[in-house]
């Protein structure tokens, strides 16, 4: 598996698909193979990165949050570099990730140590399992709408459709009740941060061609009245969500901020 | 906005020393690489992954690989925002193409946003006058040059590509082929 069986077009098609991410899993093979022996190949590839770097500058930049960076940390002091289980880490990271890397694909990853700790942390970043969680927390929380806020004001009307909404952590944050008459309300779950300046901005996709709609504005975490007159009846599965939006609403009118939450309606019992 | 090539010092920020930093353990030199960067990655991820939270996930783990393998980084292979960029694009392509794929047709999507910003054409717009890959793939045929801008921004595969223009696989390709012996010897 060398250089030399491939023509210099093919050799350098090889460089360029390879930083595309165009490759089949044979040729990633093989051009990782180059890429750790072959110098005049990892030349190739820096070379069609730098021509393509400029691609990176037009994507449009997102607010950088706080607690990302403070996620990073953690994991970083989580896992110090001496402990034998970090090493694995960084040796299956390194084995996929490293861009002038050394070594293979997926597929040749050493499976991580099964410790406790390692077991524990797959776990942590494991989507799946957040997703269940989540799925765990929303069903938790229709319950409790349905027994706790529904049933006190049974004498009110009930609501036709609730949509949990979680955030993006998983928990649930807010729920909405719409009503048969056409009206809807926002019950928050937690307290939100809303920085000075800024405002929460409640959005509904009732239509996809259509896109998001306003339909209610609140500068904190408070119960509030959503204006679903001008709309038509609400639907099962239709998209509620809360962006963080400048004072005043989206100057735009859709969501440019941070979602903070979001969830579908079902049908109430 | 910065110039993308990205290497030395701008606007008094060092890049590569910041990651020679890194390799010494400065903890300090990875946040002033998130500030000055991670904005801007976050948006590269979220193009191809179209959800914020994989894109955070994305950057998460392209920082805690910068931190990890800083001491790999080689000055004289290339520039450090090459670097880091090469490695953000390797692990949102992982997350695109494999362990989260079920997380992606999920119906969890924010709403509608899905954008003429992040398109192939609001790229080229974007495109600095100034670079030469605006002119290069401007010398492309329209829809070779939005296949290569799709792959590269997106992270579409050939597949998709053949699928989005209803070509064969094999004629996508070429299609590609062909756009990149351009694109080559018009970047010489």
């Amino acid at each position: 598996m060398s250089a030399q069986d491939l023509t210099p077009e093919d050799f350098d098609r090889l460089a360029a698909e390879h930083v595309l991410g165009l490759l089949d899993a044979d040729e990633e093979v093989r051009a990782a193979a180059l890429v750790k022996d072959d110098p005049a190949f990892r030349a190739a590839v820096e070379d069609w990165r730098a021509r393509f770097a400029e691609l990176d500058a037009t994507a449009l930049p997102l607010e950088a949050p706080d607690a990302l960076l403070a996620r990073i940390s953690a994991t970083l002091d989580a896992t110090p570099a001496a402990a034998p289980e970090a090493e694995v880490e960084r040796a299956r990271l390194r084995s996929v990730e490293t861009p002038a890397g050394t070594a293979a694909r997926p597929a040749t990853l050493p499976p991580l140590v099964p410790s406790p700790a390692g077991a524990f942390s797959a776990l942590w970043r494991n989507l799946g399992f957040w997703r269940f969680a989540s799925f765990a927390g929303a069903a938790a929380t229709v319950l409790l709408a349905l027994g706790v806020i529904i049933g006190p004001l049974g004498r009110g009307p009930a609501p036709a459709f609730v949509a949990v909404l979680m955030s993006p952590q998983g928990e649930p944050a807010a729920v909405v009740n719409a009503f048969a008459d056409g009206t809807a309300e926002l019950i928050p779950l937690r307290t939100i941060p809303v920085p000075e300046g800024r405002t929460l901005e409640v959005w509904t996709l009732w239509d996809p061609a259509r896109g998001p709609v306003s339909i209610g504005l609140t500068g904190e975490a408070r119960t509030i009245r959503l204006n679903l007159r001008d709309l038509p009846r609400t639907a099962p599965n239709q998209l509620f969500e809360i962006t963080l939006e400048p004072q005043g609403g989206s100057p735009v009118g859709r969501p440019t901020g941070p979602v903070l939450m979001k969830g579908t309606t079902s049908v109430a019992l | 906005m910065k110039a993308a090539s990205g290497s030395a010092a701008e606007g008094g920020f060092d890049m590569e020393a910041s990651i020679i930093a890194c390799a010494r353990g400065e903890r300090a030199a990875l946040h002033a690489i998130y500030q000055r960067e991670a904005a801007q990655m976050l948006g590269v991820a979220r193009r191809m992954l179209r959800r914020q939270a994989l894109a955070e996930e994305a950057v998460h783990d392209t920082f805690v690989l910068v931190w990890r393998q800083a001491a790999t980084f080689d000055q004289a292979r290339g520039g450090g925002r090459t670097w880091i960029y090469a490695i953000l694009r390797n692990r949102s392509l992982n997350i695109l193409r494999g362990e989260k794929r079920t997380e992606l047709i999920e119906d969890y999507e924010p709403l509608g946003l899905t954008s003429e910003e992040e398109s192939p054409e609001g790229a080229m717009l974007r495109l600095s006058e100034t670079g030469r890959l605006k002119s290069c793939l401007e010398r492309l045929e329209p829809l070779k040059r939005t296949a290569i801008v799709l792959a590269y921004a997106n992270g579409l595969t050939h597949g998709e590509l053949a699928g989005r223009f209803g070509v064969p696989l094999g004629t996508m390709k070429s299609w590609i082929r062909r756009a990149l012996l351009t694109l080559r010897e018009c970047m010489a």
